[in-house]
């Protein structure tokens, strides 16, 4: 929108014969509110930009702030009568107990994995979508992957549980083929979870990556095809380093989500699989007194998360400068 | 690429369809099963389960619960959404790239830290979990795709129409009015139906913002708790329907207005 200040000039006709649009604009309150709001580009600016500003202060920013401020005071909800002071006394309990940095580890390492294993199981499919699929179909068959995404987190990982169920659908094939004789137990263990997780996040894995293949060009691979590079050195040469951009934000956007799970590992997981956000949740389900507690790790984990993405990023871009060499 | 290789990646292509389907299918077709034990085989069939659903008060009032604050939350994040989205797009000022991260930021936090950090901070401004806690939250978590969504259409504006429509004397409000906002109509509808979906299913915000009227997926969550059963598989398949019919119609719906509305 252009920010210059207002023209003078009217529209033309009779009042009475004037469209609603040309009746509005000579209407007197209306073009005093437009003289203020667009009396100079400044001004216009400042009315524009101080509520999304505001908003993103108080509501964006506002409740992490208010998160890590909660987690170093020593008390909170503040009862009355009492004196709270800064402390680093809950940060100081992570590191104290097992029960709270086993949970907190093994968060991470099935983070890493569960990524990994998306990526790994839905490369081909953005590759196969992107590279060999019609334009038309490309879409449809897109469309048709996106469909059960739009599902949510809840029903989805109950449809994963009547999958992995002792009598569940799985067990019933494996027992039917003849390959076992009583059924195995994938629930509640961190199999279970991982199909879960990976169920729940491949879209956003898939999407990043189909764009990414979609831009690179197919004169690429046949150039180096007629270099005489086999199928394998093409896509270790050239389709990979050329999609890192995809993986690092599929790979990012993956890891973040998979860390913030808390329904998922809750009915999929098993006492010897509880994530961090268990932890979290348990400090924010008992008298209010735990929250400063429940707050410092939460702070933790989120700084963990950052600091483990900020880390990836900064491979992936160093990978790609590499390559350029 | 030979022959062989394409149809090895259609199989992984189907593989993968099979992986996204068989499991909502399974659980559909669990809850016309005969029997109170979830389970494989069936034996027998009934629609008992899934007429139940629409008895069940308690399944019925969290359906609209959960529809209310959908809605709601998506008026909100539309609103906050868009107006970010015109202040940023096309724009420069100091602190353009601190806005747009801290803009985008709530999409981008963790589930759990977000439901805690906002937990934290209702405490703080002396709101009660409870319908509205939900709403705000799920309006602030929502804003970044509107934002994302309506800074993409406002950047293919053809800046041609500016000027004319100000050529032929509009002032700055009608030009936004009559120009630039109707040609955002498909994104914010697209955003729209997004917000909606996202509200719709959210778990974790809703789980730790509200009081004691449970939104359908908190409601879910906890009879899951207390064992599996097929009434659990109609609830869910009904809430599965209208969520893809809305994504389905969506989808349709915003491909032919970008189509028409192309220059």
């Amino acid at each position: 929108m252009p920010s210059d200040a207002v023209q003078t000039r009217t529209a033309p006709g009779t009042p009475d014969t004037l469209p609603f649009w040309g009746r509005m604009t000579r209407w007197s309150p209306y073009r005093a509110v437009v003289n203020v709001i667009y009396g100079s580009p400044r001004r216009q600016f400042l009315i524009l930009a101080i509520f999304p500003v505001l908003w993103v202060l108080t509501q964006h920013l506002g409740p992490m702030v208010q998160m890590l401020r909660v987690s170093l005071t020593s008390a909170y909800p503040v009862a009355p009568d009492t004196e709270t002071y800064l402390t680093l006394e809950h940060y100081i309990k992570f590191f104290g107990d097992s029960i709270f940095w086993q949970p907190f580890f093994r968060t991470l390492a099935f983070a890493f994995v569960f990524t990994f294993c998306t990526l790994v199981l839905t490369y081909p499919v953005a590759y196969f979508l992107a590279r060999h699929v019609s334009r038309k179909n490309q879409m449809l068959m897109l469309l048709l992957l996106l469909i059960p995404f739009w599902v949510g987190e809840i029903v989805r990982t109950y449809a994963i549980m009547i999958l992995l169920g002792n009598t569940g659908a799985l067990n019933l094939v494996l027992k039917t083929l003849g390959l076992i004789d009583r059924p195995i137990p994938f629930m509640y263990t961190s199999f279970s979870m991982g199909v879960g997780i990976v169920y729940l996040t491949a879209l956003y894995m898939l999407l990043p990556l189909y764009s990414a293949l979609e831009k690179l060009p197919t004169s690429y691979n046949e150039a180096a095809a007629d270099l005489g590079a086999g199928p394998w050195t093409r896509f270790r040469r050239i389709t990979l380093p050329l999609t890192l951009e995809g993986i690092g934000s599929g790979c990012t956007l993956v890891f973040l989500i998979s860390t913030g799970f808390y329904a998922t590992p809750i009915l999929l997981g098993g006492p010897s699989t509880t994530v961090f956000a268990q932890t979290i949740a348990g400090f924010f389900h008992t008298a209010g007194d735990q929250w400063p507690t429940g707050a410092a790790f939460a702070s933790i984990m989120f700084a963990a998360a950052l600091l483990l993405t900020v880390l990836f990023q900064r491979i992936i871009k160093a990978m790609r400068k590499g390559d350029t060499k | 690429m030979t022959r062989g290789s394409r149809i090895f990646m259609s199989c992984i292509y189907w593989a993968f369809v099979l992986y996204v389907f068989v499991p909502l299918a399974l659980m559909i077709l669990m809850g016309f099963k005969d029997s109170k034990f979830i389970g494989f085989p069936i034996r027998s069939w009934t629609l008992d389960w899934y007429t139940g659903v629409f008895d069940d008060g308690a399944v019925v009032s969290a359906f609209g619960y959960s529809i209310a604050i959908a809605v709601l939350s998506t008026l909100v994040s539309i609103l906050v959404g868009t107006w970010i989205a015109v202040l940023l797009e096309g724009r420069k000022f100091v602190g353009r790239p601190v806005v747009f991260g801290l803009a985008v930021m709530p999409a981008l936090v963790p589930g759990i830290i977000s439901a805690i950090a906002f937990r934290i901070y209702a405490r703080g401004l002396g709101i009660e979990p409870g319908m509205g806690a939900i709403v705000w939250a799920h309006a602030v978590h929502n804003v970044p795709f509107v934002v994302l969504v309506v800074m993409a259409r406002l950047s293919t504006l053809p800046k041609s129409q500016l000027e004319a429509a100000r050529d032929l004397g509009a002032d700055p409000m009608v030009v936004f009015l009559r120009i630039t906002l109707p040609y955002l109509v498909p994104a914010i509808l697209g955003a729209s139906i997004f917000c909606l979906l996202l509200s719709f299913d959210d778990f974790v915000r809703s789980f730790f913002l509200g009081g004691y009227e449970p939104t359908l997926p908190v409601l879910i969550f906890a009879k899951l708790r207390s064992g599996m059963s097929p009434e659990i598989n109609a609830i869910a398949t009904v809430a599965l329907i209208v969520t893809a019919a809305i994504g389905i119609w969506a989808e349709r719906f915003t491909r032919r207005m970008n189509k028409d509305s192309k220059p």
